[in-house]
């Protein structure tokens, strides 16, 4: 605050200039280069706000006042797509808002170093700068606009879509409006709601958690074993896993689900042998088909998990094992107190990166045992997941209101759980370790 | 003395017995994957149990020959590129990343690394509809370039692991460099890369792979039979041609296990032992 | 309410005028013009189409046309539009194959441009592109097929909008079960055992009592064989069985989706008739096992017989041939023999009382559940009448005909499919007399078939079950039935904003 009044009572006449029109005060300042691109960024600008910025902006509120019908020949809006281009332009309009209040802050500091008598930034030292002491600016803008376009933006969409009543039979031509809380209402008062969330929940949190273990411990210890000396010709044994990862995750599913099918090889050796076929993946088979389900998984997810852990473990310091050795400490010591600590360290991010994946595991239950709606679930399987779930209400039964607001419900609740684990976890909180 | 020996003995022999298990069951279902490939009849049902009970290769003839209603050889080229090139900028992005945000501190570098970690968290089919409407509008849709658009943008997003390699290497090779006057860029591509090696291999397979087997985003955006992708060519392979599925199964892993065998020096002997950590 | 007061007037005023004009040839682009022109004499239903079709052919267009993977593997879509093309070339009409995947959805790709301008797909799914108008309706009345198609499936493809009765598609063909049987594996003696009404037709596959009782005798022999098999869970079929004792999908004619009726009528009966083949089939007829294999294991002699479309036919015969083959058959004998030994056939007829061990039962006839597909017209093509033109052509009668010899499909049109004779016959009169339940036109059958199937599934199951059997009695599989009928409900109403 006080700085802020600072800033009022100081700024000068450049520094003023710069508020009204981005850039001017730096080309005062004799800095031509860097006001240009200021003026650039604004002229850039003011061109996408005349040419559809605005009108996409005010759409963002209408959500559209003419509807189609491709019969009379009126072309008319398209609700969804003006939600999104909306969403695009407040991104721009906030863009707009971080270059001007740059623009300020730059003029203030240079009117700072001036007025203690020095000289201000050439504009070949500022482009310097970004390959230097700026570096991560310069190598961050990419990523961070791929990743605002294709990641962000969809996720702001889906959050708006919440409280829009897109889906069922308002789905474009039809106009789509606004409707603040009614969808979180009607899934609050819906009663057969709250208990499938509550069985689909917990089966997905002990989902995500065993599946995540069986997968971390069991790639590790693959590649522990393969990294043993008595093991010779490890590329070799590298090659089976290797052929499971290579072999894409959809194709394994199908081939599994035949497998494990009534007229699948695996009954047609148990009826050979005298038996009588089981149904592994069918209506009853809740317990047996999530335990397929963990299997296949972790056949799935094993070969890379040990790739990832292999390479970690190239980076290993022997040195520190060879004397861990000659002081006599066992196998299983340098594994628990060197191996164990280093590779936890280094694959935290895995680990949560795992537990995110298995969380949200579409592919598997789908491929495995979709299409089947079970008694004491709405709309939904005992092996469901919360995103199959989620599926079967916004994309088989068109409800995307519904599966947008369950899904920033969920959202909500696990990225809550994550961001603890992770804030906590030894390679968040002691980063430089290895500085 | 001896009994060490033996101990050792016992060790290797338990250690391979594992393997021998774990080699089983990851090649299992591969195996049955190939055989029913080279399968003489199109149906998985003439099968004596797991096998076909006979072979022949007329199946991958087919494959690539008969490619009027389901032109493999194209699909398959069209995979390659779209991998090829979403892997090149791909990785590039995610091992930039990774390394900004390892050796770099700045403002709002935790608020980023815990946005990044929560955005992962959103159920990605959601976004889907977005995605499809931000390519129409970018006219992009019927376009490799557009998937290539969107799996490079999305790579970045992976970058944790990588990040905690980097992590893992001393920062005080990087001081040392910058005392001798390198640039930061310079201290990236000279002294930092050829020791992520392993890393970078990684990255590399894993956002070649990926694009590879995809089904989802090559479905939704690419609308033209002669734009196909292996992935969505193969799903949607009638009822009775099992044994093409499995060949066009089959041929889709070559590559990959070629990637392999070329790069997997590197992944194991990136760092040369104790030579950085000393 | 004016407009459309309006509209009929200028109608039925255009209709007076034109009703000279003689019925157009279909085929010939000599009169696909009036076909055009005819346009405004759509009086009888009171839509007026002019504003979409102007009655001039567009010239030197291209317009992409959606058609199915085996019209187009079988060769009959190349000759179609090498045909057109060559009659409208004057025009410089050409049409072109839309490449584009088999079941994709007009609705998503349409609005922005990326959708075919025609479109061949089944009636439910054209029908779903109504309500957003993302297809145009068509002025039937003009077309050459008009007569000649049942009425039956013009109804699947009529729409009433704003009190106006629009026709959305033009039907092509009609796909509905079909009894396949090998005739081989009938016992020896069976014009003298198995033919009490002496009609030489085997009693097992004329109704479902002696199907029953010969299935029985198969599997009793312990060689592992079937008699007749089929995957229960699949809607398709199975559904059909509920109908015959009553049951509907949705109420009015199948317009109504508050109206669920599974569980109506004598339901349960029919499931129990679902319930006692199971019971003389293996655990394969739970999941999709049967459906997929049933074309080997039809071939090798393990089933007796199977229901399934007549489309896929040509599967059937491969197989069958291909085993001969092995047996050391040269290739013509094998096709010969296999031609001889399959058998298509019409469903059997089922028991009034559902009990398949009666002897000499009254019998009702199988309502099976069928579809029509047709050609529909892109609401955002640039050239309605040249699509328009084509959908005239291909409908015709020597375009049917060809399409029946290339892909044995069963024509909607009366012609053609007295022309085609056998099953196309057979399935023409079963649509006619009701006999076949042609899918829901409304949007809301999508919510339909996860929650029948689970239902389907479970039925089966029930049968394999030892302890713990769930459908024991009449009443347990109506509240099952009744379960469907809310799960659906659940799935169209509950979450809709209100």
């Amino acid at each position: 605050m006080k700085r802020l009044l600072d800033f009022f009572k100081n700024a000068g006449k450049n520094v003023k200039l710069s508020m009204c029109l981005m850039g001017l005060g730096q080309i005062c300042h004799g800095q031509i280069g860097k006001g240009l691109c200021y003026l650039g960024i604004l002229a850039l600008a003011a061109g996408y706000f005349a040419y559809r910025g605005f009108t996409d902006f005010v759409g963002l509120f209408t959500l559209g006042t003419q509807e189609s019908d491709t019969w009379l020949g009126i072309q008319g809006d398209n609700s969804v797509v003006m939600l999104l281009m909306g969403i695009l332009s407040v991104i721009a309009l906030l863009f707009l808002a971080f270059c001007y209040v740059s623009n300020v802050v730059d003029a203030y500091e240079t009117q700072k170093i001036c007025s203690r008598g020095g000289q201000p930034a050439k504009f070949q030292e500022d482009v310097k700068q970004f390959l230097d002491k700026k570096f991560y600016k310069t190598v961050l803008f990419l990523p961070v606009l791929g990743i605002c376009v294709f990641v962000i933006l969809p996720i702001v969409f889906m959050i708006a879509i919440a409280f829009t009543n897109y889906g069922g039979s308002i789905v474009p031509p039809k106009l789509v409006d606004w409707v603040g809380a009614d969808n979180f209402i009607q899934i609050a008062t819906l009663t057969q709601f709250a208990p499938t969330f509550g069985r689909i929940l917990a089966w997905n949190l002990l989902w995500a958690l065993v599946s995540t273990a069986l997968n971390y411990f069991a790639g590790l210890g693959l590649a522990l074993l393969l990294n043993k000396e008595c093991v010779k010709r490890k590329a070799f044994w590298r090659v089976f896993p290797m052929l499971a990862y290579a072999i894409p995750g959809f194709i394994t599913l199908l081939g599994f689900k035949f497998m494990f099918s009534y007229g699948g090889p695996v009954n047609q050796m148990i009826t050979d042998m005298g038996g009588t076929a089981v149904g592994f993946l069918d209506i009853d088979a809740k317990w047996i088909a999530r335990i397929i389900g963990f299997a296949v998984n972790a056949w799935i997810s094993v070969p890379s998990i040990m790739l990832l852990a292999t390479s970690i473990l190239s980076n290993r310091d022997v040195s520190q094992m060879e004397s861990a050795r000659i002081d006599g400490a066992s196998a299983f010591q340098q594994f628990r107190y060197i191996t164990l600590p280093f590779v936890l360290f280094s694959t935290t991010s895995v680990l949560i990166g795992q537990f995110i994946g298995n969380f949200n595991n579409f592919g598997i239950f789908f491929f495995l045992r979709g299409g089947l709606y079970l008694d004491g679930y709405f709309l939904a399987s005992d092996t469901d997941l919360l995103i199959n779930w989620l599926y079967n209400l916004s994309i088989n039964n068109n409800y995307y209101n519904i599966g947008a607001t369950i899904s920033l419900v969920i959202f909500l609740i696990t990225s809550m759980i994550s961001l603890v684990i992770y804030t906590r976890s030894s390679s968040y909180k002691e980063e430089d370790t290895f500085r | 003395m001896k009994s060490r020996k033996k101990m050792r003995f016992l060790d290797s022999v338990v250690t391979h017995a594992v393997l021998i298990v774990v080699a089983f069951i990851f090649f299992f279902p591969c195996l049955w994957l190939i055989l029913a490939s080279f399968s003489k009849s199109g149906s998985i049902y003439s099968f004596k149990g797991f096998f076909p009970s006979e072979y022949s290769l007329d199946t991958f003839h087919n494959l690539f020959q008969d490619t009027a209603m389901y032109n493999y050889p194209k699909w398959f080229r069209n995979t390659l590129f779209i991998a090829v090139m979403s892997c090149l900028t791909g990785s590039f992005l995610t091992l930039l990343t990774a390394y900004t945000m390892s050796r770099f501190r700045f403002k709002g570098r935790k608020a980023m690394m815990k946005t990044t970690l929560v955005l992962g968290m959103f159920p990605s089919f959601m976004g889907m509809i977005a995605v499809y409407i931000i390519m129409t509008q970018f006219g992009l849709i019927n376009n490799m370039w557009g998937l290539i658009l969107i799996y490079s943008a999305n790579a970045p997003m992976g970058y944790l692991t990588q990040k905690g390699f980097f992590d893992s290497i001393p920062y005080s090779i990087d001081e040392a460099a910058r005392i001798d006057g390198a640039t930061n860029f310079q201290v990236f591509l000279k002294i930092n890369l050829p020791l992520s090696l392993p890393i970078i291999v990684y990255t590399a397979l894993t956002s070649f792979a990926f694009p590879w087997s995809d089904f989802i985003l090559p479905k939704l955006l690419l609308k033209e039979k002669d734009l196909y992708t292996v992935a969505v060519g193969l799903m949607s392979l009638g009822d009775t041609e099992f044994s093409r599925f499995a060949a066009g199964s089959v041929f889709i892993a070559v590559p990959i296990v070629f990637l392999y065998f070329c790069l997997m020096k590197f992944l194991v002997n990136g760092m040369t032992a104790g030579a950085v950590k000393g | 309410m004016k407009r459309f007061l309006c509209t009929l007037l200028t109608g039925t005023l255009c209709a007076a005028l034109l009703s000279g004009c003689g019925k157009s040839e279909s085929g010939d682009p000599d009169n696909a013009q009036s076909v055009q022109q005819g346009q405004t004499a759509q009086a009888g239903q009171g839509a007026d189409l002019s504003g979409i079709y102007n009655g001039t052919l567009e010239q030197n267009v291209t317009i992409r046309v959606l058609e199915n993977d085996t019209a187009i593997a079988e060769g009959y879509f190349e000759e179609l539009i090498n045909a057109f093309n060559e009659a409208y070339a004057e025009y410089g009409i050409v049409a072109v194959d839309a490449n584009m995947d088999q079941y994709c959805n007009l609705a998503d790709d349409g609005p922005y441009g990326y959708g075919p301008d025609v479109l061949y797909q089944a009636n439910d799914v054209l029908m779903k592109y109504v309500e957003g108008k993302h297809i145009y309706p068509i002025p039937a009345q003009n077309l050459g097929c008009y007569d000649q198609v049942s009425q039956a499936a013009w109804n699947a493809y009529e729409t009433e909008i704003g009190g106006v009765e629009y026709t959305m598609g033009v039907p092509v063909n009609v796909q509905s079960s079909m009894l396949y049987y090998r005739k081989d594996m009938l016992p020896q003696d069976w014009e003298a055992t198995w033919d009490k009404n002496g009609n030489k037709i085997p009693d097992m596959v004329e109704n479902w009592n002696d199907m029953y009782r010969y299935s029985k005798e198969i599997v009793e022999r312990g060689e592992g064989k079937f008699g007749y098999m089929r995957s229960l869970y699949d809607v398709y079929f199975s559904s059909g069985f509920l109908f015959s004792y009553g049951a509907y999908v949705f109420g009015n004619n199948n317009t109504n989706a508050d109206d669920i009726g599974f569980s109506k009528g004598n339901a349960e009966i029919g499931a129990n008739v679902l319930l006692q083949q199971a019971s003389l089939m293996n655990e394969d007829c739970i999941d999709d096992s049967v459906t997929v294999n049933a074309y080997s294991k039809l071939a090798d002699g393990t089933y007796f017989a199977t229901m399934t479309t007549p489309d896929v036919y040509a599967l059937f015969l491969k197989e069958l041939a291909l085993v001969y083959e092995s047996e050391g058959l040269s290739k013509e004998d094998a096709a010969a023999k296999a031609a001889e030994n399959l058998v298509i056939a019409d469903v059997p007829k089922l028991p009034a009382s559902g009990d398949l061990t009666e002897e000499n039962p009254e019998s009702i006839p199988l309502k099976a559940m069928g579809g029509i597909n047709g050609y529909a017209i892109s609401a955002y093509t640039k050239s309605p009448n040249a699509c328009l033109a084509f959908v005239d052509f291909a409908t015709s009668y020597e375009m049917t005909m060809k399409r029946h010899a290339y892909l044995g499909i069963v024509p909607a049109r009366e012609d053609a499919a007295q022309a085609a004779g056998g099953i196309s016959e057979i399935i023409y009169k079963n649509l006619d007399d009701g006999n076949i339940v042609v899918m829901p036109s409304i949007r809301a059958v999508e919510q339909m078939w996860t929650p029948a199937q689970t239902f389907f599934q479970d039925l089966a199951k029930d049968a394999f079950r030892t302890s713990d059997k769930k459908y024991t009695s009449l009443e347990l599989i109506k509240e099952g039935l009744k379960a469907v009928d809310q799960q659906i409900y659940d799935a169209i109403h509950t979450l809709a904003a209100k």
